[in-house]
């Protein structure tokens, strides 16, 4: 991308450059008080003179960041002072002219979509999409910022604190507004401004301020992401809608989380995970009071959940003790073969070919609602006002579950236990000769994965009412795998976005859920190809991922001094 | 200490006294139709430097690895501190056994003092339990095993590195770390495969005066080496294989001037003294498994 | 289900005595059965041989030579099309070389961007990829085989040709029927596996696989081009698969964009039972699985259960017997 323009260009044109870009991004922000499309079907309605909608208001926000991005160099670099250099100013101006542009391309292509033609485009689009074409160019023209270093920063606690707590307000609010969104064109126009601020913040050096920051306060910071996933059912008004695919998104993050575990921390390709899920949810379903029940034994949830997490550790375990033994490709495909097992022999088990335990492919339907001291998850509930629904019981309670599983995944990472872990990822031969228990810590990763798993299982049976075997096929298998590898091996905040993005996604653009699987299959050779770390990288995964890469691993070293500079050596980690 | 400090005549006359720790009887290997190892006993006693050598081929590292428990020897037995030698390296490394590789096998990605936090695996109770709850136990262990790696990573001369990737670290640095991981086991005895291999002189150096000082703690080490000086020099005993088979055994000054052992290094005289460089030549290669 | 079932045909299973010819009957289906695993087998371990990678998406290199010869018939053989006057003898080799075109094609392009950027990283990655790839191929069959003109949608079983003499006849030897599907497979097994014969033994190109799969290192520095080596082991594999397809289709009448996950897994199993990296040993390791499967589902329990049994297998194998019943290559996967 830089090598477009020569570098005596851009020292010859840097402030024709500045000028026309801050003309592009005033011309952009003035697009949004003229109509965009013709009529007021498409986008939320953005067909007004001099009444911009939300969406044009969030178009102009990314404008703006562009205009300031270029204007504050202007006031020179004597009394920017180190700010000059410790801000990527003209890179980030960069990134925000191309998101911009995304940004404005995307509204476009969304309204000529909506409308039927391009005709219905209106003076406004054109103008914004033009000025942001202009931004990219002018842009080019500026000279390269060197790395920001904004961590560098000294900054007071209560700036650290306060920056924590508006990220996680505006995370909880884009949660709010994207799930919104009805139709694909304004959820994918919105999507695009999301991804442009925070690429444009990446670029500026905020998210390596950030994470010293959230790591100084690291009991704020997840105190505060837990307050605000806690509020988000208050945001959604008592809409069932919403909360049903925020809850589904939670059961299967938590499920990639506990999958996490054995692919990201031990290294060990799962491809049956999904035969956990399913052990707890038919535990779950054949021990609830469903008409359909095959025991005649109910007790409370609270065991229940326990006997599903058992059972499914005890699967991995019978499966786990004789094949961990056998290491690398050979797992992956007795994994596979086993999730199959459990599949065909939960359709078997219908009193025709084996003993009647869940009624075949039919399953077990009419699972009723959880009841907790009274506290009846199937009906609604006023709370402080909101209609809290069915849903959003179930949404917190995979919510405490997700929180268990955090907090079990991180602990484990950060003790004697996960060391091992990672020594037999880089070699296991020598951590068998340093005296780890290598068999034992494969074993525990994998039977410790499918308790969790059991237990989000048997929260899933009561929340999706019925337990049918098809809902188990190696695909989801593949599917979890994909969230983890997308969000990142080994992290615990990528993996819930990758999480998030893969369930939300299909949800919110309908034309593409037969692509669905399609996409991930290729996002998976994509991404192993690109970006093998995932979104969010874990950093020693990273360096394992970019073996020869010696530059990578000093920037690591350096990260990891910085960040022993920061804070105080105490071990991390959640205390309980 | 300074390697003048030992003079390979005075060691020799030092008594190998009490129980030996190690004693390994008639140990032979066989691969199909290999006899990498055969018939081979070896005692190694406490705070003796026992140094193995040998032209490549000779079974050094096999041997080795019969005695860490990575192959389970075909006959003979292996004794350590009186008990039969557990089949597994991991259970070796609980009787006391550590050992360094040949060519360096520290987990890369790692910083030195994870490294070594990895090596007191082993020595260390802390459950997933403990590790989950976050109980005293595992707060107790982890702030105690965080000192100990700091102390191991000073004794062996690395203060300060702990923070760094290991695979940053300097070859000879390398080294070292893989010794103080070793070290973080707790062990008794000590083997070390081929420790100054590719290292200059003066790492060299300082990689004799680390193990006197390792020795002096009350370990036992075993040495493979190919650089004869440093056996020499190091060495209390020192025991020649060839092809398998125990050539011969004793003090260095003894096997130094053994014809057989010059005849088995042919080409390669086995002189320490006449050299000024230093650098002793070596027996060149590598692999001798 | 992917239809590949235990051979059911004929006459056999009218009562379950346990008598010779029920016994020859099912050896023979076992035989056919096995016959098509061992072609698919032969596509994992050769590659397994050269770059050590379990190439999971070779089933669905299968499936989309099944696929493409089903294109091939649509185009030059249906009836009809021009194409009515197209005798057998010159349809089928038509119809397997466009299956083969497909698989080869399909097969070259995955390990030219799915795995040869892949060499040298944790072996975590390829086997994400080959996951992906896999996943994708069968995806990509099933929403876009209809958008090519004049093919049905594949979003179910497509009902394959019928060719007269090879999947409608049969003979009778004795009690024993034998379809006629089934002695194309094994004579497409017989054929294939003197091919391979004279390919890895005679060819310059089969030799310089022979010498990659020792040592690559040292192959590369004898002037091999190890890149090339490894797409035509790739191309073996799949033109091996194709063939393959085109018996499956053939035998059950049916194809369907799922039939590659099963049919891989047992062709899979067949590789690493022959000694995975061992050519031979895959086609030994095919009829075994055949013939165990047929016998092993007559006289045990009823079909609900047969691909448990399968699996089951796969895993004692992986298990107890990674190195194969023969045993001839030792693979250290530790």
């Amino acid at each position: 991308m830089n090598a477009i323009i020569p570098s005596e260009h851009k020292i010859r044109f840097r402030f024709v450059g500045r000028g026309t870009g801050i003309t592009a991004a005033v011309l952009m922000i003035a697009s949004i008080m003229l109509p965009w499309a013709y009529t007021g079907a498409a986008l939320d309605d953005v067909s007004y003179w001099a009444s911009p909608s939300p969406l044009q208001i969030y178009f102009a926000i990314l404008a703006g960041l562009l205009l300031v991005l270029l204007a504050v160099p202007l006031v020179g670099k004597e009394r920017l002072g180190k700010y000059a250099k410790l801000v990527a100013w003209n890179s980030a101006a960069k990134v925000a002219a191309v998101t911009s542009t995304v940004m404005a391309a995307v509204a476009l292509i969304s309204i000529a979509l909506e409308l039927g033609g391009l005709i219905n485009v209106m003076i406004g689009a054109w103008l914004a999409l033009g000025g942001a074409v202009l931004s990219i160019i002018a842009t080019r023209y500026l000279p390269d910022s060197p790395e920001p270093r904004l961590e560098d920063v000294a900054s007071p606690r209560w700036l650290q604190i306060l920056a924590v707590a508006v990220i996680m307000a505006a995370g909880l609010f884009a949660a709010a507004t994207a799930l919104g969104y009805d139709d694909a064109g304004s959820f994918l126009t919105f999507a695009a401004f999301l991804a442009g601020v925070i690429l444009v913040l990446k670029s500026f050096g905020f998210f390596d301020w950030l994470s010293i920051a959230g790591a100084a306060n690291n009991r704020v910071l997840v105190l505060s992401a837990f307050a605000v996933a806690f509020a988000f059912p208050f945001t959604q008004n008592g809409s069932d809608a919403n909360m049903s695919i925020a809850s589904q998104v939670l059961i299967f993050a938590a499920t990639a989380l506990g999958l996490n575990i054995v692919v990201g921390l031990v290294g060990l390709l799962d491809l049956g995970y999904i035969a956990f899920l399913g052990a707890g949810a038919f535990t779950a379903a054949i021990l609830s009071e469903s008409a359909y029940s095959t025991v005649n034994w109910h007790p409370p949830f609270i065991v229940t959940v326990l006997i599903s997490g058992t059972v499914a550790a005890t699967l991995g375990l019978i499966i786990g003790a004789p094949t961990l033994r056998v290491s690398g490709d050979y797992l992956a495909i007795v994994t596979l073969a086993f999730g199959e097992i459990f599949r065909i022999t939960m359709i078997n088990l219908d009193g025709n070919d084996g003993p009647n335990l869940t009624h075949g492919s039919n399953g077990i339907p009419a699972i009723p609602d959880l009841n907790f001291l009274g506290f009846d998850f199937g009906v609604s509930h006023v709370i402080l006002g909101v209609d809290i629904g069915r849903f959003a019981n179930y949404y917190w309670l995979m919510l405490i579950l997700l929180a268990i599983i955090i907090v079990v995944f991180t602990n484990l990472n950060h003790s004697r236990i996960g060391r091992g872990w990672v020594a037999i990822r880089e070699d296991e031969l020598a951590a068998e000769a340093m005296g780890v228990n290598t068999f034992l810590l494969k074993l525990l990763a994998f039977a410790g994965g499918a308790f969790l798993a059991g237990l989000a299982g048997a929260v899933k049976a009561h929340h999706d009412v019925s337990v049918t075997p098809d809902q188990y096929i190696f695909l989801e298998s593949a599917f979890l795998l994909s969230a983890v590898v997308l969000g990142g091996m080994g992290t615990v905040l990528g993996v819930l976005i990758g999480a998030t993005i893969l369930k939300l996604l299909p949800e919110k653009l309908r034309f593409f859920s037969d692509y669905r699987l399609l996409a991930f299959g290729l996002l998976m050779v994509i991404m192993m190809r690109f970006r093998p770390e995932g979104i969010i990288a874990d950093r020693r995964r990273a360096l394992e991922f970019h073996d020869k890469n010696e530059e990578l691993a000093e920037e690591v070293e350096e990260e990891l001094i910085t960040h022993h500079a920061h804070l105080n050596p105490d071990p991390k980690g959640f205390e309980l | 200490m300074s390697s003048d400090a030992v003079n390979p005549a005075a060691v020799a006359q030092l008594p190998a006294s009490g129980v030996p720790i190690l004693d390994a009887r008639s140990v032979t290997m066989q691969f199909g139709g290999l006899r990498a190892v055969n018939d081979v006993s070896l005692q190694v006693h406490t705070g003796e430097i026992v140094g193995l050598i040998g032209p490549n081929g000779a079974g050094k590292t096999t041997f080795f690895n019969c005695l860490t428990g990575l192959y389970k020897p075909t006959s003979g037995s292996v004794q350590f501190v009186g008990d039969q030698l557990p089949p597994k390296p991991r259970l070796a490394v609980r009787a006391g056994m550590a050992r360094t590789f040949q060519n360096i096998r520290l987990f890369h990605n790692m910083t030195a003092i994870e490294n070594v936090m990895v090596g007191m695996y082993v020595r260390t109770q802390t459950n997933a339990l403990d590790a989950v709850f976050r109980l005293p136990r595992h707060r107790r262990e982890e702030r105690e095993s965080l000192e100990r790696a700091r102390e191991l990573l000073a004794f062996v001369g690395l203060t300060g590195s702990g923070d760094q990737l290991s695979r940053n670290l300097p070859y000879g640095d390398q080294r070292r770390l893989e010794i103080a991981r070793a070290l973080a086991t707790e062990p008794k005895l000590l083997l070390l495969d081929e420790p100054t291999a590719g290292m200059n002189p003066q790492e060299t150096r300082q990689a004799e005066e680390l193990i006197f000082k390792i020795r002096d703690l009350g370990l036992a080490v075993l040495v493979i080496e190919h650089d004869m000086r440093f056996i020499f020099n190091l060495c209390d005993r020192v025991v020649c294989l060839v092809r398998g088979e125990v050539l011969v055994e004793g003090p260095p000054a003894v096997v130094q001037n053994d014809p057989r052992v010059i005849e088995a290094y042919i080409g390669m005289p086995a002189d320490s003294s006449s050299d000024d460089s230093g650098q002793t030549p070596s027996v060149g290669g590598d692999d001798n498994a | 289900m992917p239809a590949l079932a235990v051979g059911t045909d004929g006459s056999a299973r009218v009562k379950k005595a346990l008598d010779v010819e029920l016994f020859f009957q099912q050896l023979i289906n076992g035989l056919s059965l096995g016959a098509l695993y061992a072609l698919i087998a032969v596509g994992y371990t050769v590659v397994y041989g050269i770059v050590q990678l379990i190439n999971f998406a070779h089933g669905e290199i299968f499936m989309i030579g099944a696929f493409g010869s089903f294109a091939t018939w649509v185009i030059v053989g249906k009836p009809t099309d021009w194409g009515l006057g197209m005798t057998l003898g010159v349809l089928l080799p038509v119809m397997l070389l466009g299956g083969i075109a497909a698989s080869v094609t399909v097969a070259v392009m995955m390990e030219r961007f799915a795995y040869r950027p892949l060499r040298g990283a944790p072996r975590l990655a390829p086997l994400i990829s080959a996951i992906g790839v896999s996943v994708f191929l069968q995806e990509a069959v099933r929403l876009f085989f209809g958008w090519i003109p004049g093919m049905p949608d594949a979003k179910s079983a497509i009902p394959y040709p019928t060719l007269t003499g090879v999947s409608d006849g049969s003979i009778q030897i004795g009690g024993v029927t034998v379809q006629a599907s089934a002695i194309f497979t094994l004579v497409a097994l017989a054929v294939c596996t003197v091919f391979l014969w004279y390919f890895v033994n005679r060819t310059k190109t089969g030799r310089a696989m022979i010498a990659t799969s020792q040592d690559p290192d040292t192959a590369r520095l004898m002037g091999i081009n190890v890149d090339r080596v490894i797409v035509a082991a790739f191309a073996v594999g799949a033109a091996l698969a194709a063939v393959a397809g085109v018996a499956h289709g053939l035998r059950y009448g049916n194809i369907d964009f799922r039939m590659g996950f099963l049919a891989g897994l047992k062709a899979f199993t067949a590789a690493v039972l022959g000694g995975i990296g061992n050519i031979y040993g895959a086609v030994v390791g095919g009829l075994v699985l055949g013939v165990t499967e047929a016998l092993a589902s007559n006289y045990l329990g009823t079909t609900a259960w047969k691909d448990v049994w399968a699996f089951i297998l796969l895993i004692l194998v992986l298990v107890f017997r990674p190195q194969g019943l023969l045993g001839s290559k030792a693979v250290d996967r530790a």
